[in-house]
Formats: structure tokens, C-alpha cells, sequence
């Protein structure tokens, strides 16, 4: 507490550093090494198929919004296993169970969604 | 020199919360704005939980906003569901379209 | 651990899984089997809470005593009511889908654990569970744009509050040290006095209850839910979650922070007021009998309320038996609303039950019961409710709570009289045959609302030991 308040964020400014030589690396390794012959096909938009740099303001279909859904419920179960996985040696046969019966929980709920066709883009 | 105290975190957090309070009740708009300040005010307790936690040192308080985090996750997939089916009815997510129930 | 003391609740969540997966695998239509099996899951849930053992699990977070047993039994009497009520006219509406009667099961879940939470986040997540699954269950009608928009509207003020509530409870949490109510109550009766922080936590939470059981001022979501869901889910609604949450907001006000009683009373003195009247005066107008229902809900919540403001242990015994006859006499006439049908359509008027004396006498009789029991006619229950808590009030010398509550009674008897003179002086043609199920309920909830002057004595027994277990 009685360090100045710049210092405690030097840790994020390595961090920075760190993230924006890989980023340089990797797209600078791929300008240097890789053979570049780009055409319009190549050059398009492939992120979910909509173009980069529009209007973000248009329609999509609703079904990306039903994939949006599940997907919020079965990402934050990550939240609860890496406590969980970290501090497995601590807590024991209850503690496994736990999570045990917690995956559970939500394979029932997949077993749900998959029957209901949740899962099928058609 | 200027250290971060817990009075720092709460004012944040307070202004989080008035934030996202405002956004619902003056947001004449879209109701995908009001999904948004629902969130919001979700994260401004979690802000005050775990500053809370962390002047404690006590862990509750950051299980407690595992435990938001995991619902407002819930409440937040039950929201588009319901927006998803009130478009599907009506046509429009517009707020001011939401007034066929009066009296 | 001792978790024989979850039993009821484990066996709910256990039954909601494995009906879940046998709801969705086969390829029939599972409906109807899954409305039994969730049916027998709440009674049998319901036989365990009877005879479920005192004391606390899951390190002083979970709490079971006699208040609990006795608002659990209410719960989840008013879900296998809520769960009759509506299987006929979910047949009827094409709305005969499996999920219905498991989002019952997950509230009624939710419920029992608000009721037994002894800690924030336990009342949190108990609270959480039973409001996503009504969120659902009101939008639960998906081609209708009425029922949508109930669900919409409960959604977002249910969030809202949900959002108030949080913030209380971390501003609860930062200056009491602690999530567990008995640690809250520790740092309420601290001698060197209660910190600022602590008090604004609890009027944060109380608002967000105060949503939850839609007392006034957070009452104006209730008749535009009330009216857009399906009718079998409004009277669900206007059952068993108002028990659970008037249940977690005793135990709030009552335990943790008994020692604030003349912070807290101020706030629900007036919200109790404000129902009552605001329930008296704005039923008159209406026409829609499940937006006339919706305020007359709001009234009773004000009387209800009274027994909590005034502080004493008569009042919340006062509170406890007014929730269980409101409960029985809501189901009763909600029951009937649900039966009103002419041609295969579903009706909302109240001119629409003109007539009904004359074509259908049991079930006028059956709803003239109902309403003048929530007028509060003597000999019928609800005059006893009333007498409770006036009666506290008045103990106490809480005079113009119960001077109101009197003169909000005479107001209310008002529009109560005017469907029974509907049903008995106006003209209209006859209504649809009644299915069973509704015959069963109104019977059973109509003979409770009639003679139950001639045995309150066990109502009375449960909840002075519940006041005892509640107050220590």
C-alpha cells in the first residue's frame, strides 16, 4: 500500500509489452516467411460471415442468437472449474464430488438442449 | 502520493449502479440498452463485493460474486430468450411498443 | 454435514433432473406423465418437510425449525394447486408441454430455499431460482404477444430488483463482516452502534422484497403481469412466491436485524398503508377480473404487512395465518377465473360471469365464498386473517394502521359484492363444463375458507411455534 500508485500497475505494462511483441511476431513472422498471394476469395470477411468493416447496425438471424444463449450458460461453468481444479488437493472427496454433481447438473441440461434440436442449425 | 482505498472502489461502484438504475428508467429506446444496464448494475456489486473482500480478507465475498457472475450468466440468456419471443410476437423491441397491457 | 436436513429440497431437485431427461428423450408427448410425477415429487417433498429435523447445514448457511416447516408446507401446497389449476387448461390452450410443470417444480425449489436461507447468498441464489423460472413461466405462452410482454415487463423490474437487492446485500456484507445471518445479527447488536452502511444495505434489500411481494411503491408491475400470463400462472403468481418472499422478508426483519425493528417498521408502516389503499381504490374501475385480482393482491400483501410493521410476535403470528388463508382462498377463486371459458375461449371480464348463478350454481357459490372471505365477511377465513392482524395492530397501538385496514376493508368489500352481483342479477349464457381437477380444488379450498372457524385451533398451534422458532 505505501508504493506509489503507477508501480502497482507495472505488472499490466510487462504484460502489454509481452502481448504486443507476440501480436508483432506472429504477423510479422507471417509477412517474412509465408508466401502471400491474395485474391478476393482469400481477402473476404470469414469471421461468421459478416464483412469486417460495415454498418453494425444491420440484421442478423435469430438463430445466432440461440447459439449467443448457450453459449453464456456453458462458458461460465470454466469459472467455477479452474478454482476448482487449483485448489482440488485442499478440498477433498466432497469437494470432487461436488463439482461431480454440478457437471452433472449441466450434462442434463445439455442432454436437454441436444434433444430439443437446440443444437441444429437446420 | 495517491493510494486506491475501498472509498475509491464503492464511489465507482456507486456510480456503476446509478449508471445502470438510470438506464433502465430513462432509456426510452431499445430493450436490448436495458439487458445492457441490468448487467451493469450486476457488475457494479461485484465491484462492491470484492472490494468489500479484499478490505475484509475474507474469500466470502469473492464466492458471493462467482455466485452473480454464474446468475446474471442465467438472467441474462432468460432475457434474449423472452426479447427473442416478444420480437417474434410484435415485430419491434422499441420500449415505447411495450404498452398493451394498461389500465 | 448433515444433510438429512435437505432431504425435501434434494429429493425436489433430484425429481426436476431425471423428469427433465425423461420429459425430452422419449419422442411422445411426456406431458401428462410428467405433471403426475411432479405432482407426487411435491407431495412426497411435502411429507418430508413434516418430518424434517431442527437445527442448521452447510456451516449455519441452511436453517430448518418450525417457521420454515410451516411456510414450506405453504409452498408447496400452493405449487401442487398451482400445478391442478393448470394442467386442463393447458390441454385446452396447446400450452400442454413438460416444462410447465418443471419450472413449477424449480420455483417451488427456489422457494423452499429462500424460505430456509440463513445466509446472503444462500437467500440470493433461492431467490434467483424462483424468479428465472417465473420470468419464463409468464412468458410461457410464446405466440401470444400479451403473454410475451408479461414476461418482458416481469423480466426487466424483476431484474431491477434483483440488482437492488445485490447491492444490499454487499453493503450488508462490507459492514457487518459477514454473509451469515447470525454474524449480521452480531454485528446489528454491536454496542458501539450500528454503522450508516448497514442501515442503507437493509432498506436496499427491503425495497427489492418489497418488489418481490409487490407491495406499494414497487407494485406497478403486478396488474400488467397479472393480466398478460395465462391465467393458471397469475394464479400461481398470487399464491405461493408472494408466501415465499412475505417468508424471507420475516426472517430478514425479524432475525438478523431485529435489533433495527424502528429503522425497519418506518419503512414497512407505510408500505402497508400505501397497499391497502392503493388496492382498495384502484380494483374499482377495472374491468379485466385478473387486473381487478392483481390489485386486490396488492391489498392483501398491505394487510399482511401490517402484522410484520407492527413488531410484536402476535403480528407476524398475525402475518403467518393471514398468508396461509390468503393462499387457500386465492387458489379458490383463481380456480374459478381459470374455469371461465365459453366456447372453447378463454374470458377475462367480469361481465363475463354474469349469469353464473344461475348456470353453474357450485361454482357461484364456490366464488361468492371466495370473495366475501376476501372482503372479509365473518365466519369465513379470511375475517379471521383480518382479526389477527388488526387485532395486533391494535395491541400495539399501531391505531391508524388498523383504522385504515378497517376502512380499506369496507372500500374493497365494494368490488368484491359488485362480481357477486354479477354472478347472480345479470344476465349471461352459460359457461363451458368444468374439468375435474378445478372441481377438486374449488371443493377442497372452498370447504377450508368455510369452516375454517370451526378448527383454527392447529393453524394457530403451527404458527405461534413458527413465531417462537422466528423470533427465539
Amino acid at each position: 500500500m505505501t508504493q506509489p500508485l503507477l508501480a502497482n500497475y507495472f505488472p499490466i505494462l510487462v504484460f502489454l509489452a509481452i502481448a504486443a511483441g507476440i501480436a508483432v511476431a506472429m504477423v510479422g513472422g507471417s509477412v517474412l516467411a509465408a508466401r502471400q498471394k491474395p485474391y478476393a476469395e482469400k481477402v473476404s470477411a470469414y469471421e461468421c460471415g459478416f464483412e469486417p468493416f460495415d454498418d453494425t447496425r444491420r440484421r442478423f438471424d435469430v438463430r445466432f442468437y440461440l447459439v449467443a444463449i448457450l453459449f453464456i450458460i456453458f462458458d461460465l461453468e470454466v469459472a467455477f472449474l479452474f478454482p476448482w481444479a487449483v485448489a482440488l488437493g485442499d478440498i477433498g472427496w466432497l469437494g470432487f464430488l461436488s463439482m461431480m454433481a454440478f457437471l452433472g447438473v449441466l450434462t442434463v441440461g445439455f442432454i436437454y438442449e441436444w434433444r430439443k434440436g437446440a443444437l441444429d442449425w437446420e | 502520493m495517491l493510494t486506491i482505498g475501498l472509498g475509491h472502489y464503492l464511489t465507482v461502484s456507486a456510480i456503476l449502479f446509478v449508471l445502470g438504475v438510470l438506464g433502465i428508467f430513462l432509456n426510452r429506446k431499445n430493450v436490448i440498452v436495458i439487458l445492457m444496464s441490468i448487467e451493469l448494475l450486476l457488475l457494479s456489486v461485484n465491484l462492491n463485493m470484492v472490494a468489500f473482500s479484499a478490505a475484509l480478507q475474507d474469500l466470502t465475498g469473492q464466492v458471493f460474486a462467482l455466485f452473480i457472475l454464474t446468475v446474471a450468466a442465467a438472467e441474462a440468456a432468460i432475457g434474449l430468450a423472452i426479447v427473442v419471443i416478444y420480437f417474434r410476437n410484435r415485430g419491434s423491441i422499441e420500449v415505447e411498443d411495450i404498452s398493451t397491457l394498461k389500465g | 454435514m448433515n444433510w438429512t436436513l435437505v432431504l425435501p429440497e434434494l429429493v425436489l431437485a433430484l425429481a426436476g433432473l431425471a423428469a427433465l431427461v425423461a420429459g425430452v428423450l422419449p419422442k411422445r408427448d411426456t406431458s401428462f406423465a410428467i405433471n403426475m410425477g411432479v405432482f407426487g415429487a411435491m407431495l412426497l417433498a411435502a411429507v418430508l418437510v413434516m418430518a424434517q429435523p431442527e437445527g442448521t447445514a452447510f456451516a449455519g448457511q441452511y436453517v430448518s425449525d418450525a417457521f420454515t416447516r410451516f411456510m414450506k408446507l405453504l409452498v408447496l401446497a400452493g405449487a401442487a394447486l398451482g400445478l391442478l389449476v393448470a394442467m386442463d387448461w393447458n390441454v385446452k390452450e396447446g400450452l400442454a408441454k413438460f416444462e410447465f410443470p418443471l419450472l413449477l417444480l424449480f420455483s417451488s425449489l427456489g422457494m423452499m430455499v429462500m424460505v430456509s436461507a440463513n445466509d446472503l447468498i444462500a437467500l440470493y441464489l433461492g431467490l434467483e431460482l424462483l424468479s428465472l423460472s417465473l420470468y419464463v413461466i409468464a412468458a410461457f405462452n410464446r405466440d401470444s404477444e400479451r403473454s410475451a410482454e408479461a414476461g418482458l415487463k416481469y423480466f426487466i423490474l424483476g431484474s431491477l430488483a434483483s440488482g437492488l437487492l445485490l447491492y444490499g446485500a454487499s453493503l450488508i456484507y462490507g459492514f457487518a463482516g459477514s454473509t451469515n445471518f447470525d454474524r449480521i445479527a452480531d454485528a446489528v447488536s454491536a454496542t458501539e452502534g450500528v454503522p450508516f452502511g448497514l442501515v442503507v444495505g437493509l432498506v436496499f434489500v427491503l425495497a427489492a422484497l418489497a418488489f418481490k411481494v409487490s407491495a406499494v411503491p414497487f407494485h406497478m408491475w403486478t396488474p400488467d403481469v397479472y393480466e398478460g400470463a395465462p391465467t393458471p400462472v397469475t394464479a400461481f403468481f398470487a399464491s405461493a412466491p408472494k408466501v415465499a418472499a412475505i417468508a424471507l422478508l420475516t426472517r430478514v426483519a425479524a432475525g438478523p436485524f431485529g435489533e433495527l425493528v424502528e429503522q425497519w417498521q418506518q419503512v414497512l408502516i407505510l408500505a402497508s398503508l400505501g397497499s391497502m389503499i392503493l388496492g382498495a381504490l384502484a380494483a374499482i374501475g377495472q374491468k379485466n377480473i385478473k387486473r381487478l385480482m392483481a390489485y386486490s393482491s396488492i391489498g392483501h400483501i398491505g394487510y399482511a404487512l401490517m402484522g410484520l410493521a407492527v413488531g410484536s410476535d402476535l403480528g407476524i403470528r398475525g402475518l403467518l395465518l393471514y398468508m396461509a388463508i390468503y393462499l387457500f382462498t386465492n387458489v379458490g377463486a383463481f380456480a374459478v377465473l381459470v374455469a371461465m371459458r365459453r366456447n372453447g375461449r378463454a374470458l377475462e371480464g367480469i361481465d363475463d360471469l354474469a349469469g353464473l348463478g344461475r348456470t353453474d350454481p357450485a361454482m357461484a357459490l364456490a366464488m361468492t365464498v371466495f370473495m366475501l372471505s376476501m372482503a372479509g365477511i365473518p365466519p369465513l377465513a379470511g375475517f379471521f386473517g383480518k382479526l389477527y392482524v388488526f387485532l395486533a395492530a391494535v395491541y400495539g397501538g399501531y391505531w391508524t394502521l388498523a383504522v385504515v385496514g378497517v376502512l380499506t376493508s369496507a372500500v374493497s368489500a365494494y368490488y368484491y359484492l359488485r362480481v357477486i352481483k354479477v354472478m347472480y342479477f345479470d344476465a349471461g349464457e352459460a359457461l363451458d363444463a368444468r374439468p375435474t381437477s378445478l372441481s377438486v380444488v374449488l371443493a377442497g379450498t372452498g370447504l377450508f375458507t368455510v369452516f375454517f372457524f370451526a378448527f383454527p385451533a392447529p393453524f394457530l398451534a403451527a404458527a405461534q411455534a413458527a413465531v417462537a422458532a422466528l423470533v427465539g
